[in-house]
């Protein structure tokens, strides 16, 4: 008897070791919880990926436009591809751009208008452009952003832009001649600052630094090829 | 256009997005939340960056030996932030005090405290642990020239060791900092109140009424009304100077005398009135504390803050595929054709696309109904907590599936088979508003919610999602509060549970334990007067290997705004037997009504397949109501296991993550005598959702109830897959609170 029992205790504590299940309702609560301690750990451990340095000749055989975005905050860079292309109502084309991982950001006339799944998205932007579509014009911008509390925060701003002048600038052994905008943000208790690397000639935002809200910050975001 | 050629190219563009992010993989990789961190050489960013907007909370007051804000023993006028959960472990002079706090509303907290006492020595107990609630109330808030005033109850119901009411008032200033970030200087909070009862044992003076005194044989349980501010009074004070984010000192003279643990019994050696302190934050949710109490005694305090609203890990929902726009209609008329119907096979085709794309979103097709310019989906939410988001995913996946021609999507959620709500979304809405500046409004401002209709003859059904398996093998922990030999026991083991569903709205369900160690069977036995309904916990735990539940059950939708369910099997660990619920539930209205009806018997003890000899009918009418700010109240009338009859009162506060704390309390025509300890049924009650702490939709959450005493009056039987829980989420409240989910 106690022979047996000690097996079944044998049995179930190799079958906490190993929790499992299957079929079409989502894994226990227990098996999340044990996957994600998995992940996290396995994310801490995993080497950093050794990726050759970047050079215009291996971007050159890329096919279509692609976007290196930097959040500031982590200082994590990626890579981001075209996922869709639109318009509405409103003024300015929007482009949405998505990385490998699928996390995306949307920016219409190359002002970031909404991300997604980078935590605390900015759900949502109120905003003017400038005339032709391209690029931010002075007045009211009002951010929607996901607050931690799961509920939308609504964050008003007055923004200012100013032509700090012509910039020459490179980007991976390719030099773009553009206008530098700043947009200088009051509101929501504090001061938000953008920068727009304009190219009105080719009708795009070659480099900017941009706030995605409060929760993700700045984003400094590259057009690598085109 | 033909169906078939329709759907190929909507594949087709599918694939080629694919395509263009494997050549980026190949070459770049990296997302932005795993990518390796490069370093950006070109491009010169902003110089000297001012201070970006915040809706980072400041930091929240720090709390008493009570787990109260406050200073040491002495309480102080400040409320924590709105939803604050707080919990900690104080000690000094022989005395622990385990404290939970939770600030319900902005002005009012409340606090469960179960405290040890040690060296005693007084009614048979060498070490002596009660367990107390307090309430505060916060009058006044505090302007430039006024402080914050706050009333409080301390251990107002029961024996009553710690209690004692008070009147405080807290005014903050703002002093230089010391070591302190730029820009930031320090805080000092200056406290003064007077206190009744064990607050007014020092120094006081005068007084109306008698105040009975403590003592310590009660059965407790009763509020105690008749004593609060009776008796003596007496002033107490302190300062709290915060030099900078991390540090704190703090002072304080208590008019608290210590009576019986210093004059009738010697727990300590009280010497002066006066306690000092230095806390420090150690972390974002922790503050740790260092005291020097009466003159003779070190005390330490452990402090964890955290509120539903702050999770460790924001939520990071992998983004959804943008909403695939129609080609618009005067360009491309054929697109918009609805020759596409006259295909007796056209509904299975669209069933088989969009089956994919919603289980990839984690989302399982029930049904779909199609017609020229209308369409129902019927669906089983596996991933997310908020409806709202599951229905905007089922949304975008029928915009990429559905002809240009189909206009109409009516979106409805199913628990169990059972149709919970429908929200009816007009396509060129999706399509227009995606990137609108106020996507989220604007988007509820032209969705409608309603009652799901009966299910369509010509809907589709899923094709192989019935008869549908799924199990899980895991482990599994239960815990047993407060007995006065060991405060805390638990058993650990494996759970293996399967569930069969033959049907829409059939269930099949097991689940059967091995315990691998545990101590819950040493408990104390039972000497309850009434039928043994709850209080044979430690008999039920004399066995390893058990059948948890065993049970079939049935729901379905018998009318409009109806709901139902029928259950029969082994219910739970303790009874078996038949239960029916209806519940009335309009998607828009707050209110609900519910009645349940029980008939279960006494499972044997060793919980296989054996009953005894108890059987009873139980069961309760239950009224709802959602005041609004996810209060939800319930009234249950009804009869109880133990052939009791009375009523539950219980008021919860649900968070938009799917946090969730509550209280209950529940008084049948069992006396206070027979009920024993307690003299009524109550407890405290929370939920957390996985997804708070991982960061990662889920519908999982864990969650426990506490009972300061187990016993057998106002005992319900635990039933799976009661009605209310399974539809509030999927009704009008649940979806526009958590609409900003929506687009996400």
């Amino acid at each position: 008897m106690i022979g047996k029992s000690r097996l079944a205790s044998g049995i179930a504590l190799l079958a906490l070791l190993t929790a499992c299940s299957g079929g079409v309702d989502a894994p226990a609560l227990q098996l999340q919880v044990i996957d994600a301690a998995r992940e996290a750990i396995s994310a801490r451990t995993a080497p950093k990926p050794e990726r050759p340095p970047l050079t215009r000749a291996v971007l050159d055989t890329l096919e279509g436009a692609f976007l290196e975005v930097t959040r500031e905050r982590e200082d994590l860079s990626a890579f981001l591809y075209v996922s869709g292309q639109t318009r509405d109502a409103a003024p300015g084309a929007i482009t949405i751009w998505r990385t490998e991982t699928n996390e995306t950001l949307a920016l219409r006339g190359g002002v970031l208008i909404a991300t997604r799944a980078l935590g605390g998205d900015l759900l949502s932007t109120e905003l003017r452009l400038a005339p032709g579509g391209l690029g931010p014009a002075s007045g009211a911008r009002v951010l929607h952003v996901r607050n931690a509390d799961n509920r939308q925060a609504v964050l008003p701003l007055a923004c200012e832009v100013s032509d700090l002048g012509s910039e020459t600038i490179e980007i991976i052994g390719a030099r773009h001649a553009t206008r530098h905008l700043r947009e200088t943000c009051e509101g929501a208790g504090g001061t938000v600052v953008n920068d727009y690397w304009v190219d009105a000639g080719q009708g795009l935002i070659w480099q900017s630094r941009q706030w995605a809200g409060p929760h993700i910050g700045y984003l400094r975001l590259r057009q690598i090829t085109n | 256009m033909h169906p078939r050629v329709f759907l190929q190219i909507r594949k087709q563009s599918v694939r080629f997005g694919a395509l263009r992010a494997g050549l980026a993989g190949a070459i770049l990789g990296g997302g932005l939340l795993v990518g390796a961190g490069l370093a950006q050489t070109g491009g010169e960013t902003a110089p000297a960056v001012p201070v970006e907007p915040t809706l980072t909370p400041l930091p929240p007051p720090s709390l008493n030996f009570y787990g109260n804000a406050g200073l040491m023993d002495m309480p102080s006028a400040e409320m924590l932030p709105d939803g604050q959960f707080s919990t900690g472990i104080a000690y000094f002079g022989g005395q622990t005090r385990y404290n939970l706090t939770f600030q319900a509303v902005p002005w009012m907290s409340a606090t469960f405290r179960y405290n040890a006492i040690q060296d005693w020595n007084l009614g048979g107990f060498s070490t002596y642990y009660d367990r107390s609630f307090d309430v505060r109330f916060r009058l006044f808030r505090e302007r430039r020239y006024f402080p914050e005033v706050t009333l409080g109850l301390q251990d107002f119901v029961g024996t009553g060791v710690y209690a004692g009411e008070y009147i405080v008032a807290t005014k903050t200033f703002a002093t230089p900092g010391w070591g302190a970030r730029a820009g930031q200087g320090g805080t000092l909070k200056l406290t003064g109140g007077l206190g009744w009862g064990r607050l007014g044992s020092h120094g006081g003076s005068g007084g109306g009424g008698d105040r009975p005194s403590f003592n310590p044989g009660d059965t407790g349980g009763e509020v105690s009304y008749d004593q609060w501010f009776r008796g003596p009074f007496a002033p107490f004070a302190g300062i709290e100077w915060r030099p900078n984010d991390r540090l704190g000192l703090k002072l304080e003279y208590s008019s608290d005398d210590y009576v019986t643990e210093t004059q009738i019994t010697s727990v300590f050696e009280k010497r002066s009135p006066f306690n000092f302190g230095v806390e420090y934050q150690a972390s974002e949710r922790t503050r740790i504390g260092a005291y020097y109490m009466y003159g003779s005694e070190l005390g330490v305090n452990l402090q964890v803050q955290l509120n539903p609203k702050q999770p460790p890990t924001l939520m990071r929902v992998p983004a959804p595929a943008p909403v695939a726009k129609r080609p618009s209609r005067s360009a491309n008329p054929e697109a918009w054709s609805t020759a596409w119907t006259q295909g007796r096979s056209a509904p299975l085709q669209l069933r088989d696309v969009l089956d994919p794309i919603l289980r990839a979103d984690g989302l399982v097709l029930e049904s779909l109904t199609v017609g020229a310019d209308a369409a129902e989906l019927r669906f089983r939410n596996l991933q997310y907590m908020s409806y709202a988001n599951a229905v905007g995913r089922a949304a975008r996946a029928m915009a990429r599936a559905m002809p240009a021609s189909v206009e109409t999507f009516r979106l409805v959620p199913l628990s169990g088979g059972m149709a919970l709500s429908a929200t009816t979304i007009r396509r060129s809405d999706l399509e227009a508003l995606e990137f609108d500046g106020d996507a989220t409004d604007a988007l509820l401002a032209v969705t409608a919610f309603s009652d799901a209709p009966p299910q369509a003859a010509a809907a589709v059904p899923a094709g192989d999602l019935y008869p549908n398996f799924s199990w899980a093998l895991t482990p599994y922990f239960s815990p047993s509060y407060f007995d006065p030999d060991r405060p805390f026991r638990i058993d650990v083991g494996a759970a293996l549970r399967g569930t069969w569903q033959p049907a829409p709205g059939w269930t099949i369900s097991g689940n059967i334990r091995q315990r691998i160690a545990g101590n819950v069977k040493d408990g104390r036995e039972s000497n309850s007067v009434l039928p043994h309904v709850r209080t044979d916990q430690v008999e039920y735990a004399q066995y390893d290997t058990t059948l948890n539940n065993l049970f079939v059950a049935k729901q379905w939708r018998p009318g409009r705004d109806l709901y139902a369910r029928a259950t029969a099997g082994y219910l739970e660990t303790m009874y078996g037997g038949l239960s029916g619920e209806l519940l009335w539930k309009p998607v828009s209205s707050p209110l609900a009504l519910g009645v349940e009806a029980n008939y279960v018997k006494k499972r044997d003890f060793d919980q296989l397949f054996g009953f005894q000899d108890y059987d009873v009918f139980t069961g309760h009418a239950t009224a709802y109501y959602e005041f609004g700010g996810g209060f939800l109240g319930q009234l249950a009338v009804g009869r109880y296991l133990a052939g009791d009859v009375g009523a539950t009162i219980s008021l919860d506060r649900f968070f938009e993550n799917g946090w969730s704390v509550g209280a209950f309390a529940t008084k049948t025509d069992v006396s206070s005598e027979d009920f024993g300890e307690g003299s009524f049924d109550k407890g405290i009650r929370f939920r957390i959702p996985v997804g708070w702490f991982l960061g990662k939709p889920s519908r999982q959450a864990f969650g426990t109830t506490i009972r300061p005493i187990q016993r057998d009056g106002g005992q319900m039987v635990h039933v799976p897959g009661r009605l209310y829980g399974q539809v509030r989420e999927a009704h009008r409240n649940a979806l526009t609170d958590q609409w900003a989910r929506v687009w996400e």
